[in-house]
């Protein structure tokens, strides 16, 4: 069991990890997913202390591992990665990368860290490949390599971090399936990736990472269909987001209009749906609710669905409860019904900003 | 390839050697007294003051300066000079030897030779001893009897009392000399005799001393009486104000006259001497005659022993140094970092002549360890910096590789990192090896006798410019081809990618 608590890592100029607290069960295969920048490999680097956490402590077992008197090395020992660049000792073959370890670690003879081998190749389906050097073979063959090395030292746990991006995409496949063998053994797995069909698959937790630690922990039918927190679900859909904010009467209307324009283009948003959504966000804020506002104060979030093909603008305002849907110039409210195919309207109270509408944009 | 490259070789040797060969006599302007010189080219040895007697006598003659005898001479051949100064008897030696020099009759100037001692107690004791024992000794004849055997006595009667074996019983002096500048002091196959040894051990012998010679070059002579590597040193110093101001110089032993050599003026030089027999004589000069060939043979060893032994330790504190610096340890790079711009950023010869009379200065130790010392340093900052570059090429990645499967940063950095970082680096160090025989050469500046300065020697007993210096290259070429063969042997020893792969998996049933 590794046991993480208020794990944090700070770079001088950036800080992946504020506060991260998880445990994990012998046994888990967890996927570790999550947009670029937010900590997943620093996570998993922190766990065999290949990067020192600032503060924090992370334990396996009973034994506290970022104890400066705990031997790092031993714990190592039981705790293989395997490297998204492969990082096979270019000056030695492929038997030897794979018994090198054993022989000089664990003291195993000669003869019995070469059966090993043999057995842990034919496994990967390399053992022919046994007297080749690293640069002689394909970059799926040499992560499959990697994967027998790290194996070939029984380890515990594995980590892998991104091990098919590197890859061509013809060889992610046989790299993928070597890991699914692996993660029907037992051992306590944790996997970067973004391949997220393989992650469903094999996993039976997911960590999504955002805003400097684990956002979102669950298992994968949970993160993948009915995610419980905004950015999992952003990036479970592959949402692309463009949030707004008007705080006072005299805002840049233009500049906004713009800054519409930028996302999408950015996002390869077609003109027509473009056009609907400047249109939409125009007729609302500008001719429905700015005009009847005392003090405006208004957040628009807008989401466009890559995979869907779909935009919905929500814009939630502040006041007493106020249905503009309702209540609003019967003008304007045509223009808005032209270009949106669904308008709900919802009050939460007790919030900065009560008033809530949900517009879907016409294809 | 190889016989294209030894054909241009060939062609180079002929080429450097034809020039002594055809001698040109047609164009060199041959004088017959010392004003026609006026006006011309002067040639001087470096550390002299004839320079002042040239302009005296010639004052509009041109000084060109030259560090030795033979550069002098082969100068004045190759008509780069019109003449040059000497003391007499030095002079007469070289026109005897060397069919194509001539001396004028003219005395330029009178000198007086004398010892040379520090300016010290002991020094001032060991001077009044002297000047007693040359006052007495040209009393009573013998100085003159010694002169006269040695500049105009026959070859045969020139010995020197054997002062290795003097019983010492009021201690040992260690005297410097030149050892090229016949009949004055020079080297007879590989025993250093001559005029000032022979008169130095007859002292000795009257005073009970026991005597220890060494040759070095006549420029750093006075610097290593000065700093106290010697008690006295007779080279045929003249004395002159300037000196005394560094040094104290003895009575003089030997007045003589200040004499001007040009080029003959008849064509008496043989003609016609093919070029294989002009090469086979001066073969015979160089190495044949008085056994000269135990000279370069010592020279041999000599520069070999500082060669092998700096790039032995040189490469081993390079390595220490490296490994101190290598986990960042702030003192250690920085320390490393002053020592080596300031080892990389000093000539050679200044860091020798530092190490020799500050450093060492005051301890007795032989110019030989000195030099091994020096190129130790320079060597170990060459090696320290291609550790750095080597190591520095090999990926992070493997670093990471090694401590993730749970290796110690010292297992890592010996079976991983530096069997990929060696193969990079050997090129480079095999290079650095042959630079460093090169840089030897100068080691004669603090008493050494190395290859190059035994060359010297022979040269300022044959006359002969170029021979000796090509015969030199020649060894050092193969000495830098031996020593590269030894490295491209450790080459394929360390490279792994160059092992038999049948001999990887020895002593393991692969037929499960």
């Amino acid at each position: 069991m590794i046991r993480i608590e208020h794990l944090k890592k700070a770079y001088p100029n950036v800080t992946p990890l504020k506060d991260v607290c998880v445990e994990i069960n012998d046994g888990d295969v967890i996927s570790v997913i999550g947009p670029s920048g937010t900590g997943k490999s620093t996570l998993l680097r922190c766990i065999n202390q290949m990067e020192m956490p600032t503060s924090g402590k992370v334990w396996i077992d009973d034994v506290e591992i970022t104890d400066p008197n705990c031997d790092i090395n031993k714990v190592r020992q039981k705790m293989g990665m395997v490297f998204q660049s492969f990082n096979l000792f270019s000056h030695m073959t492929v038997i030897e990368n794979i018994m090198f370890s054993p022989m000089t670690l664990l003291g195993k003879k000669k003869q019995e860290a070469y059966d090993d081998a043999m057995r842990l190749l034919r496994m990967v389906g390399l053992a022919e490949k046994a007297l080749n050097y690293p640069d002689e073979l394909s970059g799926g063959q040499k992560q499959r390599i990697a994967i027998a090395r790290t194996l070939a030292m029984d380890p515990d746990i594995i980590l892998l971090d991104e091990p098919t991006s590197a890859l061509d995409p013809t060889m992610v496949g046989e790299v993928q399936a070597v890991i699914r063998d692996m993660a029907q053994t037992g051992k306590t797995m944790m996997i970067v990736t973004h391949e997220m069909n393989f992650a469903r698959a094999i996993c039976n937790r997911i960590f999504y990472m955002d805003e400097g630690g684990i956002y979102e922990d669950g298992p994968p039918e949970q993160i993948f269909d009915n995610p419980m927190r905004e950015k999992t679900r952003r990036f479970i859909r592959r949402l692309k987001v463009l949030e707004l904010e008007i705080e006072n009467r005299d805002y840049d209307f233009l500049g906004m209009s713009g800054v519409i324009e930028q996302y999408c283009s950015r996002n390869q948003i077609p003109p027509k749906t473009t056009h609907r959504i400047q249109l939409t966000f125009e007729e609302l804020t500008q001719q429905l609710l700015i005009p009847v506002m005392e003090n405006p104060r208004i957040h628009t979030v807008i989401e466009y669905s890559a995979a869907e093909e779909k935009t919905t603008m929500t814009v939630q305002y502040g006041g007493l409860e106020a249905n503009i849907t309702k209540t609003g110039d019967e003008l304007s409210l045509a223009v808005l019904k032209s270009a949106v195919s669904e308008m709900t309207y919802s009050r939460q109270e007790n919030t900065d900003l009560p008033n809530q509408i949900v517009l879907s944009i016409r294809e | 390839m190889r016989k294209s490259i030894a054909l241009v070789l060939m062609l180079l040797l002929a080429l450097a050697l034809c020039p002594t060969v055809l001698a040109d006599n047609s164009t060199g302007g041959v004088y017959q007294s010392l004003s026609e010189l006026n006006g011309k080219r002067i040639g001087i040895q470096v550390g002299t003051d004839y320079e002042l007697i040239v302009w005296d006598l010639l004052p509009e003659a041109e000084c060109i300066f030259y560090s030795s005898y033979p550069d002098l001479a082969a100068a004045l051949e190759t008509n780069k000079i019109d003449g040059f100064p000497g003391d007499e008897p030095v002079l007469k030696f070289m026109a005897a030897e060397d069919d194509k020099l001539v001396v004028l009759p003219d005395d330029m100037n009178p000198v007086e030779m004398a010892y040379v001692l520090p300016k010290s107690t002991e020094g001032d004791r060991l001077r009044e001893e002297l000047n007693t024992w040359i006052r007495s000794a040209r009393a009573s004849g013998e100085l003159d009897e010694i002169a006269y055997k040695w500049i105009e006595g026959p070859e045969s009667e020139k010995t020197v009392p054997d002062y290795a074996s003097f019983p010492a019983p009021n201690g040992t002096l260690r005297m410097l000399t030149e050892g090229a500048y016949t009949p004055m002091n020079y080297y007879r196959g590989t025993e250093l005799i001559g005029f000032e040894v022979d008169m130095t051990a007859r002292f000795c012998e009257a005073c009970g001393y026991g005597l220890i010679v060494d040759a070095m070059n006549f420029d750093g002579i006075i610097p290593a009486v000065q700093a106290g590597k010697a008690d006295f040193a007779a080279a045929s110093f003249v004395v002159q104000p300037e000196r005394q101001e560094m040094v104290n110089f003895s009575e003089p032993y030997l007045v003589c006259g200040t004499l001007m050599t040009v080029l003959k003026a008849d064509e008496s030089v043989s003609e016609g001497t093919s070029f294989w027999k002009s090469i086979g004589d001066s073969i015979e000069r160089t190495f044949i005659r008085e056994n000269r060939w135990q000279l370069f043979l010592q020279g041999i060893l000599n520069t070999l022993l500082i060669t092998v032994l700096s790039m032995i330790f040189g490469t081993a504190l390079g390595f220490i140094v490296f490994m101190l610096c290598r986990n960042g340890n702030r003192i250690a790079n920085t320390v490393t970092g002053a020592v080596t711009w300031l080892i990389k950023g000093m000539p050679m010869v200044v860091l020798l002549m530092i190490l020799y009379y500050i450093v060492f200065g005051s301890v007795a130790i032989t110019g030989l360890m000195v030099s091994v010392i020096g190129f130790t340093l320079t060597f170990s900052a060459a090696v320290f910096g291609l550790l750095q570059m080597g190591v520095g090429a090999v990926d992070k990645g493997q670093y990471e590789a090694a401590y993730a499967l749970g290796h110690s940063s010292r297992h890592t950095f010996f079976r991983i990192i530096l069997p990929q970082a060696l193969p990079h680096i050997l090129p480079s160090y095999k290079s650095e090896v042959v630079s460093l025989i090169q840089a030897t050469a100068i080691v004669g500046y603090i008493a050494v006798q190395d290859l190059t300065k035994m060359g010297d020697i022979v040269r300022s007993r044959t006359y002969e410019a170029f021979f000796p210096l090509i015969a030199i290259t020649i060894i050092y070429f193969v000495l830098e081809a031996l020593l590269g063969l030894l490295i491209r042997r450790i080459n394929v020893n360390i490279n792994p990618k160059r092992r038999k792969r049948e001999n990887i998996l020895k002593g393991v049933k692969t037929d499960d």
